[in-house]
């Protein structure tokens, strides 16, 4: 079994809650779940930098950070007729849209100006942004409304790139960064059963995020009890101004939706190996596309302490089902703030129902958390964190 | 003509770039696309651009209309492995009411060359719930079998025949 180092520890085994403890011997039953270093050069994106933004128009059209150029903007709608009746000021409308009575309203991104940050909390989000490739890419208004999306989180668990061009996410995230921004991204192989396969992907803010660079994973599954297995990696908040810098584990899932009852199953087992991953890592955040609501999660709903942060909501662009959600031990993740949301696109952008499927037929969900960490409820003191040095 | 019927008849005769758009507004129709349940299935073959849409509107469309059950079964057995494998996952999806496909799902389960399609058509013989003797036989076969995902969904389709 391939763990990565686990450097100093900075939560002892004793600020754990003691049904972790339980972790090592879920551990041993479910040894079949173990994890592995990802290696190839398609996974680090901090190995491809400097990719281009696609053409010309979609240059100036992210570079300037809006569409104020009437003419840019023209050329955009002729490409793209389903989103010819986004402005400028839509464009400029996200907000979070509203997760009934949690979520609060964020700072409307500005034009041409960075967002600006709460400075003691970060928030995590998870998007399936259907069949991301290059045709996707080549929608100027697409990749703009999906650019302020991503900047409004500070890591993003990306479900469904579908392409064999490795330069999807590199672009994509070059178009984030236009504004000054510096986000990375870390990516998955390609997974599937057939030549049809998919990567998972995070893309965080390295000015408020790092990343653990060698935690970064795939859940090896040798009894292939899961179609697309969980995408993993360990980051910690830089912008805590008290106390030691949140750190967690994310892991990035998108169900089959034909084995949806199994694989949820089988991902309650993945929740509690990625606890024991490290002894001084006691956050696990589970994310992505579930294909399941909140009262469809099997045994992964009977994981002790576990909570939904998405309830009662809709998470499809047609606004029908719940997919997605982030999942964490209520005991343990103390850390989050309560605030969460699901992102209305078409409601946040003015676009029409075709519109805003253009742009996937899934919503982004988002979680706050405190950027520091919190004592787990068996309150007990905490070692500082030297495995980042 | 409805909107999804043209988008079929796009998909089946169109450039590639008509194909490409048919296969993604289909995609985006959620459940409505399953009038075109059979057009996507072949589309599963076709060039990359198509066949990554096709594939996000079949994992969404649900159970086909049972009229499609014929033309279903005559792709289970083609030669491109994600047509067999949509083939059989959307006879899988309509359960019990794809009975008359147990005799295809069968077949495929001891003859296809594509791994992954004899694992999805021994999850649809579970789905459909037809307890015959011959498919008693190819799941008991395929239960054995050194994959072990075969085996535990061979398993698995055995137990829900019982």
């Amino acid at each position: 079994m391939a763990y990565p180092k686990s450097g100093a520890n900075s939560k002892s085994a004793a600020t754990r809650p003691r049904t972790k403890r339980k972790g090592r011997s879920v551990f041993s039953r479910f040894a079949w779940l173990i994890w592995t270093l990802v290696t190839s050069g398609s996974v680090a994106g901090w190995m491809i930098s400097d990719i281009p933004v696609v053409g010309p128009v979609v240059e100036d059209f992210v570079a300037s950070g809006s569409v104020k150029d009437v003419e840019s903007l023209t050329s955009v709608v002729s490409q793209s007729p389903a989103l010819a009746s986004l402005t400028s000021e839509l464009l400029h409308r996200l907000a979070d849209s509203a997760a009934p009575s949690k979520a609060g309203a964020a700072a409307a991104p500005t034009s041409g100006a960075r967002l600006q940050k709460p400075p003691d909390t970060i928030r995590i989000g998870s998007y399936n942004i259907q069949v991301f490739g290059t045709g996707k890419l080549g929608k100027p208004a697409v990749v703009d409304v999906l650019v302020q999306l991503v900047r409004h989180c500070d890591i993003v668990a990306i479900q469904e790139i579908r392409s064999k061009d490795d330069t999807v996410l590199p672009q994509f995230v070059a178009a984030v960064n236009a504004d000054g921004s510096r986000y990375d991204f870390a990516i998955g192989p390609r997974l599937g059963r057939t030549v049809s396969t998919e990567q998972y992907a995070f893309v965080y803010d390295t000015d408020r995020i790092e990343l653990d660079r060698s935690s970064v994973g795939t859940i090896v599954d040798t009894n292939d009890l899961l179609h697309r297995e969980p995408f993993v990696a360990r980051f910690r908040a830089r912008v805590g101004q008290v106390g030691t810098p949140f750190s967690f584990w994310l892991i990035n899932i998108h169900t089959d939706p034909d084995e949806v009852a199994s694989e949820i199953d089988v991902l309650a087992d993945v929740f509690q190996v990625m606890q024991t991953a490290r002894p001084d890592e006691d956050d696990v955040i589970l994310l992505g596309d579930l294909n399941a609501s909140d009262q469809q999660l099997g045994r992964l709903g009977q994981v002790p302490g576990i909570t939904c942060v998405v309830t009662g909501i809709t998470t499809n662009t047609r606004r029908t089902k719940m997919y997605d959600n982030l999942l964490f031990q209520r005991f343990a993740t103390t850390e989050f703030t309560g605030r969460w949301g699901v992102v209305d696109v078409q409601a946040v952008f003015g676009l029409t129902l075709e519109q805003a499927l253009e742009v996937s037929d899934h919503l982004p969900i988002w979680a706050e958390f405190r950027a520091y960490e919190s004592p787990p409820v068996s309150n007990t003191a905490r070692r500082p964190d030297r495995s980042w040095q | 003509m409805s909107d999804v019927t043209v988008l079929a008849q796009q998909l089946r005769e169109g450039q590639v770039a008509q194909r490409q758009r048919a296969a993604e507004q289909l995609a985006q129709s959620g459940e409505d696309a399953s009038v075109a349940a059979v057009e996507l299935v072949q589309a599963a073959g076709d060039e990359e651009q198509v066949r990554e849409w096709a594939v996000a509107a079949l994992e969404q469309l649900g159970p086909p209309p049972t009229a499609a059950i014929r033309q279903l079964c005559g792709l289970t057995a083609h030669e491109n492995e994600l047509v067999g494998y949509w083939a059989v996952t959307l006879l899988g999806r309509l359960g019990p009411a794809a009975v008359t496909a147990v005799s295809a799902l069968t077949d495929t389960l001891q003859h296809s060359p594509h791994q992954a399609v004899r694992q999805r058509a021994a999850w649809a013989l579970g789905q459909v719930g037809d307890g015959s003797a011959p498919v008693i036989a190819a799941l008991t076969r395929a239960a054995g079998a050194e994959d072990p995902r075969l085996a535990r969904l061979a398993t698995q389709a055995l137990a829900q025949l019982q």
